[in-house]
């Protein structure tokens, strides 16, 4: 697919399904739900920029979403801005946030780098759980407006503007994958040493990639307290976030901008349906199922399947 | 003329372990020096030193008359001063092709001057490939190289930053004789070409007709230099090798 091709079919399709979904469908619960899973593109796309892109495991997820949304929360007391405002304030603090992370655990790799990140949000739990004025750890009611800026209801106007991120993130994680940097990103992956011998500023472009990756976690994030109009470090910074964020790539596929899509619609669905249908504690088993199932058939997911078949016709 | 490279009282310790001391070391432009020792002499942190993967504790790195002591390593490549690894270290991901494309974007479109379009750099991988007789496995990922044609990719990589030294780290290891010397045969095509070449390898054969110059070490300090034949009947070589 040209450039020029992925930018017509991809606003295409975001803007089809703003379109008919809010034209379409009055159930309001698919909007709730739609919510969710779009987060979890945006989620999953940033995760793999730093993860899959660059091979740096970061399970600090839900740090960097739970920042956006406490950056959300302070907003929301101090002034009132509009939603779009607060998702790039979320995304700037947690982008700091991420060039922070980046610049103090450059010297760890592969699993010592994930638990530095694992680290990274029991601190910044901590930190939330003790801070009264974001309401430390009993939670804080959030008040949304009265009225959604645009027609619908409120949830439609955040499934709205999470469409949007959603897309800007595919976007961004493909302009990465065919440019300069995205060889970059690849090189260090492969081989940290070679890369910077063969003239890759390692450290800069892994700095680029912890901020860019917060940043857009912190983005996903920042809606949330509206979403759920009561938020709660426990549930902010939920593990489940970056077991969701990990294995999302992981089943669609690590080397391609569409994999984390596919992963994240595909998982996010099945949790959303087994919420309503089964139980809502059957989220992480199912993943966990999908995960060892995906590691055994298809190590690099379901865009390594079509890689692996494409390459094979082509021999 | 100044030499292309200068290194001055070089010193690297790791702990209480003196790797290297006191390395005086000048390189001209289009020599092809040979670099022996006996295993753990401070050959590959010689070059790890020079190359800026290791930052030496003491003396002075000139290269092309500018001092570049600290800069980091792809500072260095992009000046110049290319290296192939000893273990062949691929972008395993990566097809050949695109294997040759992070140092061509990364250094002779990174250099002021010229930038390369697109079309022009994947020409240009494609003929370095070439270089190498690897140009019809361009598509291929490094795992379906053979051990030799592995060592040619890491060549036609360090080669692919368009260096003006290239040290070339025990290329042939493990090699057999044939392939020794097709490898031996594109390091002569490279040096003239123009590239200036430092040699680091345990074969004397390929060390002995190769180079116009050999430098030995011997424990972390520089015991010989000077013309391949007389530097290898230094009685202190001949002592490190064989033994009192």
């Amino acid at each position: 697919m040209g450039t020029g091709t992925f930018w017509g079919v991809s606003l295409f399709v975001a803007i089809a399904l703003l379109v008919l979904t809010r034209g379409l469908i009055a159930n309001e619960y698919f909007f709730f739900a739609g919510y969710v899973v779009l987060q979890y593109i945006v989620l999953a796309t940033a995760w793999n920029i730093l993860g899959g892109y660059t091979g740096y495991t970061n399970f600090g997820v839900g740090a960097f979403f739970a920042v956006g949304a406490y950056s959300s929360v302070v907003l929301h007391k101090l002034t009132s801005v509009p939603v779009p405002v607060m998702i790039l304030v979320g995304g700037l603090i947690s982008g700091i946030l991420g060039f922070g992370m980046g610049y103090l655990t450059l010297r760890l790799k592969g699993v010592f780098f994930a638990i530095a990140t694992l680290a990274l949000a029991i601190v910044a739990q901590t930190l939330i759980v003790n801070w009264d004025y974001v309401g430390g750890s009993r939670g804080i009611y959030v008040i949304r407006p009265q009225q959604a800026p645009l027609l619908g209801s409120y949830v439609q106007y955040l499934y709205s503007l999470m469409l949007v991120l959603a897309w800007a993130a595919v976007a961004i994680a493909r302009t990465i994958e065919r440019s300069r940097l995205g060889l970059g990103f690849n090189a260090i992956r492969d081989d940290e040493a070679a890369a910077e011998a063969g003239g890759v500023p390692t450290l800069r472009l892994k700095l680029i990639a912890t901020s860019l990756s917060g940043a857009l976690m912190g983005m996903s994030g920042a809606p949330l307290p509206y979403y759920v109009t009561y938020l709660d470090p426990a549930s902010s910074f939920n593990l489940s976030y970056a077991v969701n964020s990990v294995a999302m790539p992981l089943i669609g596929g690590m080397t391609s901008w569409i994999g984390p899509v596919i992963g994240a619609v595909l998982l996010g669905t099945i949790q959303q349906l087994a919420t309503v249908t089964i139980s809502s504690a059957l989220n992480l088993l199912i993943v966990g199922l999908l995960l060892i199932a995906f590691v055994i058939i298809a190590p690099n997911g379901i865009v390594g399947l079509v890689q692996a078949r494409r390459r094979a016709r082509l021999r | 003329m100044p030499a292309l490279l200068e290194v001055g009282g070089l010193g690297k310790r790791f702990g209480g372990f003196v790797a290297l001391e006191g390395i005086d070391l000048a390189v001209d432009t289009g020599e092809r020096l040979g670099l022996i020792g006996p295993n753990g002499s401070g050959k590959s942190t010689l070059v790890n030193c020079l190359c800026g993967a290791l930052h030496h504790d003491s003396g002075t790195i000139a290269f092309d008359g500018r001092t570049i002591d600290g800069l980091p390593a792809y500072q260095r490549t992009r000046l110049g001063l290319a290296r192939s690894f000893q273990l062949p270290k691929p972008f395993r991901s990566l097809s050949l092709v695109d294997n040759l494309r992070v140092p061509s974007l990364y250094t002779v479109n990174a250099r002021p001057g010229a930038r390369l379009s697109p079309g022009a750099i994947g020409e240009r991988c494609l003929a370095l490939l070439d270089d190498v007789g690897l140009a019809d496995k361009a598509a291929r990922l490094p795992r379906d190289l053979t051990q030799v044609e592995m060592r040619k990719l890491e060549l036609a990589r360090a080669v692919a930053s368009a260096p003006r030294l290239l040290f070339a780290d025990e290329t042939m290891a493990g090699l057999s004789p044939s392939e020794v010397e097709e490898i031996l045969a594109v390091l002569v095509r490279l040096n003239e070409q123009g590239i200036t070449i430092v040699l680091i390898e345990h074969i004397m054969r390929a060390v002995m007709s190769f180079s116009t110059r050999l430098v030995v070490l011997v424990a972390g300090q520089k015991i010989a230099d000077g013309p391949p034949q007389e530097a290898i009947r230094n009685p202190e070589v001949e002592r490190a090798y064989l033994g009192e």
